[in-house]
């Protein structure tokens, strides 16, 4: 087993690029050393730490686009300032993961990549329609959200390629956004259902709705027909009981040891009541 | 000043808090071996084949060890029906079958990889209703063969029970007939695991006859017998270190993996260590028993609790444990705090196919208190009377009796502490507002009253050296409570007293960290070594100082004339003098709680008659339920316990508070499931402990009414606060949402379904 260290992108990919059998990347490193302890990866497997790639890190602003480096722990997504303001949920996610030690070095990319059911940064990325930018073959490709996560640790993202940066559109003004996650516990909890809501007004009534889930299927989703129900709505009760009744159609959740799938349903259908509640004062629907 | 009292810090909080501190795991010898186990995959089964020849032959295997090698008899700490490994069937998963010494764990691991073994499954009895059927298999065929430890009085067993308590005292269905209401409960539990910090280990030599075994552990002296036991050897054979323990809370009571480490260090004649990983630990450990308890009262009009009926399924596991003791708990909880009329209890221990349960902080305690209280609300609810007032009006007073005819003399101290409670947290305002409610619940609590020993020693600097087998479980027992109390016998400051740690070879016996015991019965101990120290000491102070012994008295380490302070002298001078004069000033104590009297004819099967010097607890909790996710914020929670005296605050403090922590966890997210005789949730990842962030700051009332025969009038304290939580929080909780928490930890989805059918309704 080997422990590569490169210091740039280029050094990064060369060494993949050289060897595309059994290295794996490594950022934080809180997915990749539980899964090699647990044995869901091979303990022979070499590993390429990017963490000192410093370019990868980092939240930019620039010609109404917001890039997050795949790097950027969830600490410093949880206190940049750019996130809070622009992206408050997924500055609310990142508080979400874990406890501080895990947000301390546990990073955007890595949770993406991971592509766990339950990564609570996939709700807010599918909610923005975010980009992602990856080394690509010659030069960085981009890869819409909503076709990157294929399944349970399955991406898009092709092999020996690395996730560079997440590209966001700063919202338009009148939205509202947040991320809202159940757990049995404050801290420490895989999310028994996690809900990323955006809404944008245009003349008091919403323009674009935008509802994304994860831990309630093999892959976080959006809520198209959820979302539709709310379009031209006030967010009133009677489009919120349509939305969240599709909500829980759309959606597959099993039971297992941390909760029931009905009662993963009723949480679903719940949050984004609450989503919509929330929605209203924040953007002063009457 | 004295020593007994506020601002007095522990001893080991620097070592521990700096990393310094070395504790069982921590332990190494020069050339140790390291051993690890192969356990059972499976819940149930026969063993079609083992085969440990690749194993032999791995690089670096020293000694594989199977049934073959190990005796043959079985063992326990009070039914023989433990095998030391599994050989023609496993009964549980995580049995060990195996045992492999090596030069490193991995190699050890590497070689229990390649073992061969062979089970034909057999479908676990998984719960004690599988278990109770007529024609359920039997775990254990020969229960009736099995060996008792001497001395104890035999006791029902048959077929899958190995333990039945029963006491039915006459009139209780008489006493039903005089009832206006009859309300009937049933309730369940889930396991709880204990999850110190440091998972279980053993370190074991041999020198040809006698074993040496390093351990953290609760009862170092518990280890040598049962060590001894196990391997069909006397118990001065053995001797046993204590060390620095990650936590106990009842887990290492009993054996845990010290017989392994032994017989691997007599087939090798190397030291071995033994270290269980999480896992291991988690699904092996003898957790708190599961259970299910059905509550049934009679209740008149005016609310007056007339006649009850109690019984309660323990699951013990594949093996009894020290669950067979437990079925005697109900007989100290059923008929106590309140006056409930003739009442009929019957409490069995459980054969399933799961590992072992055991002792757990709060004995059977926490549940049994949360079927009661929660079946006490039902029956306010029942005749529709304030469930406060409900309890007050059945409250237990002095020179009422429990079950097992054990008088309580200051029962009144219960009435204090409602009182209390209501002086801060007044019922009437309470738990006001939507989905928030309020909970109540008490409960008694013994001081375990085993015996324990110190040796006291005036060191050659003046300082005192305090030697016993007691042990420090993190409580603050040892480096607080024994170590101020034998500084205040002495006029010491705390700082010039030590605590050894526990040997047996060099120490008196010592029945280990249990049931609040070490502050109460060691310092007991301490107090009568002091007495018989303090003469011989100004003895020979009276000769340096020219004074009669009876005129002296210990201050600020010394010893000076009562009348005319000026003339001290120094306790270090005390202390050489004496060396010169024929031998060290020492003196050894022992001491035991006397027991309370009891009717032996109250119940048959009791193993566990008494509850000595009882102590009283009340608590409320307030609590807030999420109304999109049914999650229970506890806002709001008091304690008002009785210690006798504080010895030192903080350390009662800290066990309140981490008490109630510990009962959050049972009440909202811990619990060990099994599915196929198989633990569901099998790490601390997923297992739910409490978090900081969830517990709120109790606030705590302490009641003080020093105990005649106390140390400083010290009771027991560290155990009880753990008892009623769980009680009050489902009591709150179903206040709340008007859901009726039947079964822990409480599910938020049921309490979802309750808050949207009281809308609807
Ligand atoms: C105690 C604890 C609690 C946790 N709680 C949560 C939680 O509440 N919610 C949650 O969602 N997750 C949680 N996690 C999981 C984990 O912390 C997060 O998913 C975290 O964001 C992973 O980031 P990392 O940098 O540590 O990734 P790593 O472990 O380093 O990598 C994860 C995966 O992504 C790949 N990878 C990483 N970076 C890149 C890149 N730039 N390009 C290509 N591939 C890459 C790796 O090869 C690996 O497959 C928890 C983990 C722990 C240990």
């Amino acid at each position: 087993m080997q422990f590569l260290a490169p210091m740039t992108v280029d050094e990064a990919l060369g060494a993949l690029s050289e060897r595309e059998d059994g290295l794996r990347v490594l950022a934080g490193g809180t997915d990749v050393m539980i899964q090699r302890m647990t044995g869901q990866l091979p303990r022979s497997e070499s590993l390429l730490y990017i963490g000192g790639i410093t370019d990868l890190s980092g939240v930019h602003l620039s010609d109404g686009t917001i890039c997050i480096g795949a790097l950027t722990t969830h600490h410093d997504l949880r206190c940049n300032p750019v996130i809070g303001t622009d992206l408050p949920s997924f500055a609310e996610a990142a508080a979400t993961v874990g406890g501080w030690q895990t947000q301390a070095v546990g990073t955007i990319g890595g949770n993406l990549c991971n592509a766990s059911p339950a990564a609570d940064l996939a709700p807010p990325l599918l909610a923005a329609d975010a980009t992602l930018v990856v080394s690509g073959e010659d030069g960085p490709q981009r890869i819409p959200a909503n076709r990157f996560f294929l399944g349970r640790r399955r991406t898009a993202l092709p092999v020996g390629q690395i996730l560079l940066k997440i590209e966001v559109p700063v919202p338009p003004a009148a939205t509202w956004e947040s991320y809202l996650k159940v757990g049995r516990r404050s801290a420490m909890e895989v999310a028994l259902v996690g809900l990323a809501a955006r809404f944008s007004l245009a003349g008091g009534l919403v323009e674009t709705a935008r509802l994304a889930v994860c831990s309630v299927a093999p892959v976080p989703l959006r809520l198209a027909h959820a979302e539709a129900a709310l379009v031209g709505s006030t967010l009133d009760q009677g489009a919120v009981a349509i939305a969240a009744q599709r909500s829980m159609e759309e959606i597959d959740p099993i039971d297992d040891q941390r909760a029931t799938a009905s009662y993963r349903r009723m949480l679903v259908g719940r949050l984004l009541g609450k989503a919509a509640r929330l929605a209203r004062e924040g953007l002063e629907i009457q | 000043m004295t020593a007994v009292g506020p601002d007095t810090p522990r001893s080991d909080a620097d070592a521990k808090v700096r990393g310094l501190a070395n504790y069982g795991v921590d332990y190494r010898e020069a050339g140790m071996l390291h051993a690890r186990l192969l356990r059972s995959p499976v819940a149930a089964g026969r063993v079609t084949r083992l085969d440990v020849s690749t194993a032999r032959s791995v690089p670096g295997v020293h000694a594989v060890v199977t049934a073959e090698q190990a005796p043959e008899h079985r063992n326990g700490l009070v039914l023989f029906d433990t095998p030391f490994f599994a050989s023609d069937t496993v009964l549980y998963e995580g049995e060990p079958i195996a045992m492999v010494v090596a030069d490193t764990p991995r190699q050890a691991q590497s070689a229990v990889d390649t073992i061969g073994l062979e089970i034909e499954e057999w479908e676990p009895i998984s719960n004690v209703t599988e278990a109770l059927a007529p024609d359920a298999r039997l775990l254990h065929p020969d229960l009736d063969s099995y060996q008792i430890l001497p001395g104890a009085s035999s006791w029902p067993k048959s077929g899958n029970c190995g333990g039945v308590l029963t006491s039915d005292p006459g009139g209780v269905d008489e006493a039903f007939e005089t009832a206006d209401f009859i309300v009937e409960d049933t309730f369940t539990v889930p396991r709880q695991y204990q999850a110190y910090l440091e998972p279980k280990s053993a370190t074991a030599s041999y020198d040809g006859w006698r074993w040496t075994l390093h351990v953290s552990h609760q009862f170092p002296f518990q280890v040598r017998s049962r060590v001894a036991q196990a391997l069909g050897v006397t118990d001065s054979r053995i001797r046993v270190v204590g060390h620095h323990m990650g936590g106990g809370f009842g887990a290492r009571l009993d054996l845990g993996l010290e017989q392994y480490a032994a017989i691997g260090a007599s087939l090798t004649g190397r030291t071995v260590q033994l270290v269980n990983d999480r896992t291991e630990d988690l699904i092996s450990t003898m957790s708190r028993e599961n259970a299910t308890i059905k509550v049934r009262s009679g209740v008149t009009k005016e609310g007056r609790i007339v006649a009850r009926e109690f019984e309660c399924l323990m699951d013990g596991g594949a093996y009894a444990g020290d669950t067979v003791y437990l079925t005697s708990i109900p007989m100290f909880m059923v008929g106590s705090v309140y006056r409930v009329g003739p009442t009929r209890v019957t409490a069995k221990s459980v054969y399933t196919n799961t590992a072992p349960s055991g002792a757990f902080r709060g004995v059977s305690g926490t549940y049994i208190c949360f079927a009661l209280e929660r079946h006490t609300d039902r029956l306010a609810e029942a005749i529709g009377m304030d469930r406060r007032e409900f309890r007050l009006r059945n409250l237990f007073e002095s020179g009422d009796s429990m079950l097992n005819g054990q008088t309580l003399e200051d029962a009144d101290i219960l009435r204090e502490a409602f009182d209390r409670v209501e002086e801060v947290a007044p019922w009437s305002e309470a738990g006001k507002g939507s989905l928030k409610g309020v909970g109540l619940a008490a409960t008694i609590w013994l001081t375990n009253p085993l015996a324990g020993s110190a040796t006291l020693s005036i060191q050659q600097d003046g300082s005192l050296g305090v030697s016993t087998a007691a042990t420090e479980n993190g409580s603050g027992a040892v480096t607080m409570g024994v170590r101020q109390i034998a500084a205040a016998q002495f006029g010491l400051a705390a700082e010039q007293v030590f605590v050894t740690a526990p040997d047996t070879d060099t120490q008196g016996y010592d029945a280990g960290s249990q049931g609040s015991r070490t502050t109460h019965v060691v310092g007991m101990a301490v107090q009568a070594a002091a007495k018989q120290l303090k003469p011989r000491l100004f003895n020979i102070a009276s000769g340096l100082l020219g004074a009669l012994p009876d005129d002296l008295e210990l201050s600020g380490g010394s010893v000076c004339v009562r009348d005319d302070p000026s003339r001290t002298v120094s306790l270090a001078t005390v202390a050489r003098t004496a060396f010169g004069l024929g031998g060290p000033l020492s003196a050894t104590g022992a001491y035991n709680v006397p027991l309370p009297k009891w009717d032996p004819d109250s119940a048959e099967g009791l193993l566990f008659p008494v509850f000595p010097v009882p102590t009283y607890h009340v608590h409320l909790a307030e609590v807030e339920v999420d109304p999109d996710d049914g999650a229970v914020r506890v806002t709001r929670y008091v304690v008002a316990q009785e210690v006798g005296r504080m010895i030192n605050p903080d350390g009662v403090y800290g066990q309140i508070q981490g008490g109630v922590a510990q009962g959050m966890g049972y009440a909202l997210w811990e619990g060990l499931e099994t599915k196929d005789g198989r633990y569901t949730r099998r790490t601390l990842e997923s297992y739910g402990l409490p978090l900081a962030v969830d517990v709120p700051d109790v606030e705590i009332i302490i009641l003080e009414h020093p105990c005649e025969a106390g140390p400083y009038g010290a009771k027991g304290a560290a155990e009880p606060p753990i008892v009623p939580v769980a009680a009050v929080i489902a009591n709150a909780v179903s206040d709340a949402t008007g859901a009726n928490i039947t079964s822990l930890p409480i599910d938020p989805e049921e309490v979802l379904l309750a808050i949207d059918k009281r809308r609807e309704g």
